[in-house]
């Protein structure tokens, strides 16, 4: 399958490149032509411009800025996200890539006025996740970043299926628990198809 | 009250606009002082860098870079955002600016010893949210609404204990009328000059 990753941490020595590098290691391992989307390495700006916005609901607008993205969102037939969760919500060099680039006639389609997923050759989803806090801190506050994958992304990919494999309490980690959550993702990226 | 305004639309004339102006005035009727932050009007940058995050859990040095920012949280009482969502959710920038401003040590302590995160914010006793959804209003419950949860419920968690939360959100924007819009900037304004 062609898989768009869709990294987003700034520091190479951190453990989520580490995740990258096991994510898009198997993958390729595994016969998957893997488009690797490094929004830091790419200097991506997740801010969506005056021109943007006024031109959003066009129907021939200029996408020339973004386009390049929208194409490689396009070829895509999985995505897999691989980010920190920072204050409950995606980083927002991640939020801006979907304020930017999932746009009208790319993620959705408005058919007789309903808005119809139009992400429907992705196939499969997954996201690989790091939380600071605990589960029950993520649980208590309503998880959003949950809700954005499970619910958001699924519903623009058409209710693709999805893996979540998050990994908990990242302040009080310890190199043990670093390694099996590493293994396991490589484990659930080996079988990812 | 002291209350910072945190503004986030990259177009000046849209009804977002008239919602930040609207709360802006009702907010100063009630007595309050209110300070405006408009992010895209001072070009923040939303992306938390290298150097950044490499600091970020380092007492003082993490504040460096946004310490004008966290001093105007520090003089506040209330925080009101005006925003639209985007994808259920925060713009980006918006995102952005909680994603580097709301750094620990300042606005929240790090588990330590065994006891779990603390709010460091437990001066800001008001918390309120007003945005346009393109969603409807059923919709945007099934899927959760992500950003109101980060708002209300993470942000609110960095706050006072007993912190009040105010929400108003205009659905179905698309389809929206000038009626309906104008009907919206008279309840914000009535519900806003009750604020005390």
């Amino acid at each position: 399958m062609n898989v768009l990753v869709l990294f987003a941490h700034p520091v190479e020595t951190s453990f989520q490149a580490a995740l990258h590098a096991r994510v898009v290691e198997t993958l390729s391992d595994g016969g998957h032509t893997v488009d690797d989307c490094d929004l830091y390495a790419e200097d991506f700006d997740p801010r969506l411009t005056r021109s943007e916005r006024l031109a959003y609901h066009d129907s021939a607008p200029d996408r020339s800025a973004i386009q390049p993205y929208i194409d490689r969102l396009q070829s895509a037939e999985a995505l897999v996200l691989v980010f920190p969760v920072w204050n409950f919500g995606y980083p927002a060099i991640l939020k801006g890539f979907f304020d930017r680039v999932f746009l009208p006639g790319v993620s959705f389609r408005m058919v007789d006025g309903q808005a119809v997923p139009a992400l429907d050759h992705i196939r499969r989803v997954a996201a690989i996740v790091t939380y600071g806090g605990s589960r029950l801190r993520a649980i208590l506050l309503g998880d959003p970043v949950r809700r954005s994958v499970a619910r958001v992304l699924r519903a623009q990919t058409a209710g693709a299926p999805l893996r979540y494999l998050a990994q908990y309490d990242m302040n009080r980690s310890t190199d043990a628990r670093r390694r099996r959550f590493l293994d396991r993702v490589g484990v659930e990226m080996g079988r990812f198809g | 009250m002291n209350i910072l305004v945190v503004y986030c639309h990259p177009v000046a004339e849209s009804f977002s606009a008239a919602i930040r102006d609207t709360a802006v005035e009702a907010l100063q009727e009630a007595g309050h002082q209110v300070r405006l932050l408009d992010l895209y009007a001072d070009g923040f940058d939303p992306v938390m860098g290298c150097d950044e995050r490499r600091a970020y859990h380092t007492r003082d040095l993490n504040e460096a870079p946004v310490a004008d920012h966290l001093a105007l949280l520090r003089e506040s009482d209330g925080l009101l955002f005006v925003y639209p969502t985007w994808w259920y959710g925060l713009p980006a920038m918006l995102k952005g600016w909680l994603d580097r401003v709301w750094v620990p040590h300042a606005t929240f302590t790090l588990p330590e010893d065994g006891r779990p995160i603390r709010p460091l914010m437990t001066h800001i006793r008001f918390l309120g949210a007003v945005t346009t959804c393109g969603a409807p209003w059923w919709w945007s419950k099934f899927v959760g609404e992500p950003g109101r949860r980060t708002i209300l419920r993470g942000i609110r968690a960095l706050c006072a204990r007993r912190c009040r939360t105010f929400w108003l959100a205009h659905y179905e924007m698309d389809s929206s009328t000038a009626e309906s819009r104008a009907a919206f900037l008279a309840r914000l304004q009535q519900k806003l000059v009750r604020v005390r």
